[in-house]
């Protein structure tokens, strides 16, 4: 098809054939170029890795061209979801829409060519809202993007009413290609957060077209099979707004990455982490909650997010049942010695029913930004009520409580005993 | 509505009751902890019951939206069986260790440091430092 491209007569004709399902004829064209006598080589200098480290890739790309290096966890993928409650600039109508896959790889990066660096540093220093998909234009490596944009994502009508019953809404038809790849750039930046981890600058080309890349591979990753591809770009053509993109891919290379106990790999969370470091957190942040007279789960939820790579959802969806066993266990203890008003705990036990159906649905629309900033306000004002606790005339009150309440301990195990 | 409690009769305004209570359940299943340190304010300040009352009926409260929680979160597929394998054991320990170090240490004390951390916890999420 990119000769078909150089014979310019029917080149309307071809331009149509070709831009009408854009992807599909990109894809063709690669798959034409897998063949081809030009088609880059891969090598990889080392087949298995111990979680995570360095290796080398290198090979032959035809000369002149820009090399990228896609790589992918082949194995391990993860749940990624976006909720789109922004406002179109444009329309003015705010699409409420919620789209999720279960298909994204749960390690995806596209190394570029070291001359890449300065777009990939300036993306760095726009903080938070830089944009994945107007970066990978920018150093080229949308040419190199293959992998998600063939990921199937399900995207829902979502209502406000839909999401206050905790619904994700209705179900709407499959996306077309273009739509689709589109968002599943956007799925990719929710999911992998910072441009360090998606994009990096390391291929370096000898005039010759050689080329190598040093890539390291952070500890902590999803272990099993990864691949790695090489899309070499020869030639960029701008017609107007269209660019046709000649580019040559190699076959696919793989690695594995290996993990031991005891590191291990959370599935829903799609990192492994050392599970010494979160059991050691729990018992401690644990301990702590019984001396604060608390379950814990709002300290242990911020550190959870902190120190190590989880996605907010599962910290919250996992902390949870947790505490519920301990609840559990305390308010057996209390109905023992009738220390619990069941008409009273049951009549706002339903209202918070209705509540716990609602809150798990906004946690997943909501992103980790959004989840840092909101649990830092309900901290703040927890940190308020801890002080007030601690202000002297609540402590007076509080001394007189608690007699009676020693009091009332006693007479309810007296009661037991007698009973028993 | 009337609470009957060991012999004693107390009025508690369930409107505010169930409002808080809702209002609480939503912010705790969303951030995934109990919700205990709101709960037990909201039952003496909002509903003027004393201390004793509160305790356990709070639990019992608490317990129903945790429950929940828990299944909605598990439906969404935010549940991690691993990571709930670690901490299990760990929150286990910790209610066991707890109990026996809270009797040697002053309530204040704990509260103090608590209020502490937590404004260091908060503001570190909101990106203030």
């Amino acid at each position: 098809m990119n000769i078909k491209f150089r014979v310019l007569p029917i080149m309307a004709l071809a331009m149509v054939l070709l831009f009408a399902p854009p992807t599909r004829a990109e894809q063709a064209a690669v798959e034409a170029a897998g063949a081809d006598a030009n088609a880059p080589t891969i090598n990889l200098d080392k087949t298995s890795l111990d979680n995570g480290g360095d290796f080398v890739i290198s090979g032959k790309a035809p000369a002149g061209s820009k090399v990228y290096i896609e790589l992918w966890s082949a194995e391990k993928t993860v749940k990624a979801n976006r909720f789109d409650g922004k406002k179109d600039p444009k329309t003015g109508i705010i699409p409420y829409k919620f789209y999720i896959t279960k298909d994204m790889p749960a390690f995806y990066k596209i190394v570029a060519p070291v001359e890449m660096a300065g777009a990939i540093d300036k993306a760095k220093a726009a903080g938070k809202s830089w944009k994945y998909s107007e970066v990978l234009k920018e150093i080229g490596a949308d040419a190199a993007y293959t992998v998600p944009a063939k990921i199937q994502i399900d995207n829902y009508q979502a209502t406000i009413m839909a999401s206050i019953l905790g619904s994700r809404g209705t179900l709407l038809p499959p996306m077309d290609e273009k739509a689709s790849k589109r968002e599943s750039m956007k799925l990719v930046k929710t999911r992998f957060v910072s441009v360090g981890n998606l994009l990096s600058a390391k291929v370096e080309t000898a005039p010759d077209g050689s080329y190598s890349a040093k890539v390291s591979i952070r500890s902590g990753l999803a272990p099993g099979k990864y691949s790695a591809r090489v899309t070499a770009v020869t030639e960029r053509i701008k017609e107007g707004d269209k660019e046709t993109v000649k580019k040559v891919t190699s076959e696919v290379a793989s690695f594995e990455n290996k993990i031991a106990f005891p590191t291990v790999y959370l599935s829903t969370a799609g990192t492994s982490i050392n599970i010494l470091w979160p059991f050691l957190l729990a018992s401690a942040v644990t301990i702590f909650g019984v001396l604060m007279g608390a379950g814990g789960g709002f300290i242990l939820n911020p550190l959870l997010i902190m120190f190590f790579p989880l996605p907010h959802t599962v910290v919250a969806g996992t902390v949870m049942p947790t505490v519920l066993f301990a609840q559990g266990t305390g308010i057996m203890n209390y109905s023992k010695i009738k220390f619990i008003n069941w008409k009273l705990g049951c009549s706002i036990g339903c209202a918070m029913l209705v509540g716990g159906f609602i809150g798990p649905k906004l946690t997943e629309m909501i992103t980790l930004d959004q989840f840092k900033f909101l649990f830092g306000w309900v901290l703040l004002i927890l940190a308020a009520l801890m002080f007030w606790q601690t202000t002297p005339g609540y402590l007076a009150n509080n001394k007189k409580e608690q007699a009676i309440l020693k009091e009332f301990k006693k007479r309810a195990a007296e009661a037991a005993k007698a009973k028993g | 509505m009337k609470v009957d409690f060991w012999g004693q009769e107390f009025e508690a305004n369930m409107f505010v009751g169930c409002i808080g209570g809702f209002l609480i359940a939503i912010m705790s299943s969303m951030f995934g902890f109990g919700g205990g340190p709101f709960m037990v304010p909201l039952m003496t300040l909002g509903l003027r019951l004393p201390m004793y009352i509160v305790v356990g009926s709070s639990l019992l409260a608490i317990f129903f939206n945790t429950a929940m929680g828990t299944m909605r979160h598990y439906q969404f597929g935010n549940f991690d069986l691993i990571l709930f394998l670690v901490m299990f054991p760990a929150a286990i320990l910790g209610g066991y260790i707890g109990p026996k170090i809270a009797k040697k240490l002053s309530p204040v004390m704990v509260k103090r440091v608590a209020c502490a951390g937590l404004i260091i916890l908060g503001t570190k999420l909101l990106g203030l430092f």
